[in-house]
């Protein structure tokens, strides 16, 4: 039998299957932790640093994010403070200023508070999620793709870009990247460096009552816990 | 050379190596540390060599080619022991000189001996001078006592008995408490209590543990650890074999800058000797305690200093480091248990442990204790290795150790701690070296480099700097450190090239608390320590690079002209000849002038004039 | 690519995926750089995907996947290089070479390329001429270095 533990989020006191992770934990419940490289049943990396979360232990509160923190008996989490809706906001406008026109990333920049961009837009075609890389089995266990190269230089790619024949053509890398959700043809012009949210009417919703998951769009592109009934 | 199988054998081969020593009636210390080898130190000792036998003097005479002394920018350095006659800037040339002047006649040659920059006074001997006199040589000194590539070298110093000490009483606790009551603190940057990490090691589950020694030595500007690596190799494997004791590990690991190839080279040497006498192995010294080290080269990444970077590295991978959500003293390489400690930190231990907490606890301050080393660099008369209690001001170390500025212009700040410090202005020299005294002024220790700079150094282009290092050398994992230093360098570059805006600091400063508070390790946690620290001290010059669209200590390339003084100009010609662009013209003997359309700024006419003639505005 | 060479660098190391970096380092060092055939036999020969051989070959700065030049000119610009100048010396061999950092001269006789430390910061500024170190170097020092290397042809590593 799997041993549960009981942890509280933001006030309420929660059971769950030891090994899980803090952010299963809150997803599972319905309290809604922003997050996107996040991938259920594979391994969590922390790379996009969205899902952040206050660990409070003796008096004294850690940010982490809440993907790598796996849950402990009595452990106290805060996932909604006004200190980590500001730095999630900061993190959240730091990537939607690299691909502004992903719909995907927009939504989640709005939930995170985004309205205003202050930094010039970049036209990324990748943010390094890392979805594609962890999602790909590839054929015979091997991955064709991969991280390469290190800090600005770092992208993902198939060893000397070439198309690799282990790729199994399964399409999975497609379907999870935040890149191929349509884009908006809406407000994203140089100079005009903010977010309308107007496409996604629950986003709306999302951002008058954070902490709370309302089943949104972007949860089912993204394959979000409670989209899969988890 | 016979394996040692008793704690008895290895004493009688100390007092056996003693004699053995006591037989030569001078000996010449030879520095072969990188700094002296630039300085072509191999052909002097080659030269020395021969001198030597010509004179039929290789039975009295012994030679010792030592690691670094620290002094680097006066080598190569010679010492004549027993008088500890010190003599520098020595070339092959002098070795003629020095041994039938100085060891056959007790000669002093008076051109080789040190000149005080500071009061211009010449001093014969290594103790009386300035710079050595202020510190306290605790783990340096002995550099200069042995041969790096000797293991007999080092047991005849006492190398190696503070090993038989723990191994013939000392229990595990015993040892841990007693660097618990040393207060010995990491000296890789964090000042982490390392007994605590022992303790948390040692308890952890688990039977298979390892010790690491992480000399990726990545700070630019800081070299105290290929100094102790290079110099004393034997000091740091003994460290980790009582480390290795304490918590119940069975294997080491040294990690090495590949960029460092003496230290990498006399540590493997090292590691082959203490196998061969028995100190590494199975069953050492005849107890039950095995322990072997590997010697594993870094591939050049700065974020490979990081803990789990580093062990992701030793296991073969890139090196990004992991969520330390559990610490790696109970899941660290290879999953195991692991305690990691810079050189410097290992190096400290065989001293605690053979004279005792109170001994080293009598050193540093309230709560730094012991002995730090420092790397002096940037516009400072001395610069070197130097070595001081804990909380020893910043002013005694610059100005009393260094002897003050080597430009003739007046000193503006140190940068401390490498990328992940900061800038202090000299109205803060009065602050302690040690680790919370500089942490709360918005720096930190570090792993000790200390860059002097004047007043023609520019503090956003300091930031600008480090920001450019930092961009390079992040591992790219995590949106805060990836997109993070990247937005706040172009900001900086915007405010370096006469483009910023004053909104712009605000968001600098959101910025960086974002960075530091959300990044996954401690490379992106303290990456907006430079830019903090520079906005602290130094605001009025973000000021002026955007309100008045001025660098004031003329160096951001945007915001200046060069341009040429016909009145001091003589017309040689060396502007013109160097510029690689073809920016200067002028007739021979006449005041030549510059081109501001066709000049990249690259001030390379400026630092080739001898007339001074070429200004910045 | 000398095969015999290849194979007494994973003599011992086959099929110990851990020995990558070290691996890789005697292959830099053996050949100048990393090339794809190298990458290919050190993944078949360590039982590493070639994915993760090429993405720490691309990782660390130690290695090179682009053949280099006879003469590799390191610039040091570790801090303490940075306040004495270094930037200066970085110029003039760009400047004289006509290259940027990390690329290598048409005629493939010099490679420039910057470091983070050399460890000698007490002789800054530093520059590494195929291995051979030269302190406190101006940018004469650097243009009569590169002169007289183009001269004779330079020297090999």
């Amino acid at each position: 039998m799997i041993k549960q533990v009981t942890i509280n989020i933001d006030g309420i006191d929660i059971s769950v299957a030891k090994g899980s992770s803090v952010l299963d934990a809150a997803l599972g419940y319905g309290i809604c932790i922003p997050h996107l490289c996040r991938l259920p049943y594979i391994s969590d990396i922390g790379a996009c640093r969205l899902c952040i979360v206050e660990h409070v232990k003796d008096g004294r509160s850690k940010i982490t994010t809440s993907c790598t923190l796996l849950v402990q008996e009595g452990m106290v989490i805060l996932s909604n403070t006004e200190r980590i809706r500001k730095l999630r906001h900061n993190i959240a406008e730091l990537i939607v200023a690299e691909a502004p026109n992903s719909r995907a990333i927009q939504d989640l920049a709005i939930r995170c508070g985004v309205r205003e961009v202050r930094y010039p837009f970049r036209n990324s075609d990748c943010i390094l999620c890392g979805r594609c890389v962890r999602a790909c089995t590839g054929k015979f266990g091997v991955k064709p793709i991969g991280f390469v190269g290190r800090g600005k230089d770092r992208r993902v790619e198939a060893p000397f870009d070439l198309r690799s024949e282990l790729c199994n053509e399964c399409g999975r890398c497609i379907d999870l990247c935040p890149m191929t959700v349509l884009p908006c043809d809406g407000p994203m012009k140089e100079g005009e460096e903010r977010l309308c949210g107007k496409c996604e009417s629950k986003m709306g919703l999302a951002e008058e009552t954070p902490g709370f998951c309302v089943f949104c769009d972007l949860g089912e592109g993204f394959q979000c816990e409670r989209f899969l009934g988890g | 050379m016979t394996a040692i199988n008793t704690i008895s054998e290895l004493e009688s081969l100390r007092t056996k190596l003693q004699d053995y020593r006591k037989r030569f009636k001078a000996s010449l210390v030879i520095c072969g540390g990188t700094g002296c080898r630039a300085s072509r130190s191999h052909d002097l000792i080659r030269k020395v060599k021969e001198e030597l036998a010509k004179q039929q003097l290789e039975d009295s005479v012994l030679i010792r080619a030592t690691g670094c002394h620290g002094f680097c920018e006066q080598g190569p350095i010679v010492v004549v022991e027993p008088e500890n006659i010190f003599y520098c800037g020595v070339s092959p040339d002098d070795a003629q000189d020095i041994i039938i002047k100085t060891i056959c006649n007790n000669e002093i040659i008076e051109r080789l001996l040190y000149t005080d920059p500071v009061s211009g006074k010449t001093f014969e001997r290594e103790s009386e001078i300035p710079f050595y006199l202020a510190q306290d040589r605790q783990l340096l000194a002995q550099n200069r006592q042995i041969d790096p590539c000797s293991i007999e070298d080092y047991i005849a110093i006492g190398g190696y008995s503070a090993l038989e000490k723990a191994i013939a009483g000392m229990a595990p606790e015993v040892i841990i408490g007693e660097i618990t009551a040393a207060g010995l603190r990491g000296r890789g940057g964090g000042g982490f209590p390392t007994g605590r990490k022992w303790t948390e090691c040692r308890e952890a589950p688990g039977d298979e543990k390892y010790v690491i020694c992480n000399a990726d030595e990545g700070d630019p500007g800081a070299y105290m650890d290929r100094c102790l690596l290079e110099g004393n190799p034997h000091l740091v494997i003994e460290g980790m074999m009582i480390g290795a004791l304490a918590i119940g590990a069975q294997q080491g690991h040294v990690y090495v800058r590949n960029e460092y190839p003496l230290a990498v080279g006399n540590s493997k040497v090292a590691v082959q000797q203490a196998r061969e006498l028995g100190l590494l192995g199975k069953n050492i010294l005849g107890s039950s305690f095995s322990f072997d080290v590997a010697i594993s080269r870094g591939g050049g990444a700065f974020v490979c200093g990081e803990s789990t970077a580093l062990m992701a590295s030793l296991e073969g991978k890139a090196g990004e480091p992991r969520s330390k959500d559990v610490h790696t003293v109970v899941d660290g390489l290879w999953h195991k248990p692991t305690t990691l400690n810079n050189v410097e930190t290992w190096a400290n231990v065989p001293s605690i442990i053979l004279k005792g907490s109170d001994w080293f606890a009598s050193r540093g301050s309230e709560t730094s204790k012991g002995t730090k080393i420092l790397a002096l660099t940037g516009h400072i008369k001395n610069t070197g290795l130097v070595e001081v209690a804990m909380g020893t001001t910043l002013g005694t170390v610059v100005f009393g150790i260094g002897g003050g500025s080597s430009t003739g212009r007046p000193i503006r700040a140190v940068q401390t701690g490498g990328p992940s410090g900061g800038c202090l202005p000299v109205e803060r020299f009065d602050l302690p070296v040690e680790f919370d005294a500089l942490a709360e002024a918005g720096s930190m220790v570090g792993s000790g480099g200390i860059v002097v700079m004047d007043e023609e150094t520019c503090m956003v282009d300091v930031a600008k700097y480090f920001l450019t290092f930092l961009q390079d050398e992040s591992c790219g994992k995590c949106v805060s450190c990836r997109l993070g230093i990247d937005r706040m360098l172009e900001i900086i570059t915007d405010i370096t090239e006469g483009h910023g805006k004053p909104e712009q600091i605000e968001l600098l400063e959101e910025l960086a608390y974002t960075i530091s508070e959300t990044a996954l390790c401690g490379l992106g946690k303290t990456a907006a320590n430079p830019v903090l620290s520079t906005l602290r001290y130094f605001r009025e010059e973000y000021d002026a690079h955007i309100r008045q669209n001025k660098c004031p200590a003329g160096v951001c390339q945007a915001l200046i002209t060069y341009s040429i003084d016909p009145e001091k100009c003589t017309g040689c010609g060396i502007c013109m000849r160097d510029c690689p662009f073809d920016a200067v013209s002028g007739e021979k003997k006449t005041p030549h002038v510059i081109d501001i359309a066709l000049c990249q700024k690259c001030g390379i006419c400026r630092s080739q004039c001898k007339s001074e003639a070429i200004y910045v505005s | 690519m000398s095969q015999d060479k290849l194979a007494s660098i994973l003599e011992g190391r086959r099929s110990q995926p851990q020995q990558l970096i070290e691996v890789l380092q005697d292959v830099q060092k053996n050949y100048g750089y990393i090339s794809e055939d190298a990458m290919k036999a050190v993944s078949k020969e360590l039982g590493t995907p070639l994915i993760e051989v090429y993405s720490v070959a691309s990782f660390y700065k130690a290695f090179s996947l682009k053949p280099r030049g006879k003469n590799v000119i390191k610039v040091c610009t570790g801090t303490a290089c940075h306040v004495r100048g270094a930037k200066l010396i970085l110029n003039q061999a760009v400047a004289q070479l006509g290259v940027e950092p990390n690329e290598t001269t048409e005629d493939g006789l010099f490679t420039v390329e910057h470091v983070n430390c050399l460890g000698a910061c007490a002789l800054a500024p530093i520059v590494t001429e195929n291995g051979s170190t030269h302190h406190h170097m101006n940018p004469g020092k650097l243009r009569k270095l590169i002169d007289s290397l183009n001269g004779n042809g330079g020297s090999s590593e």
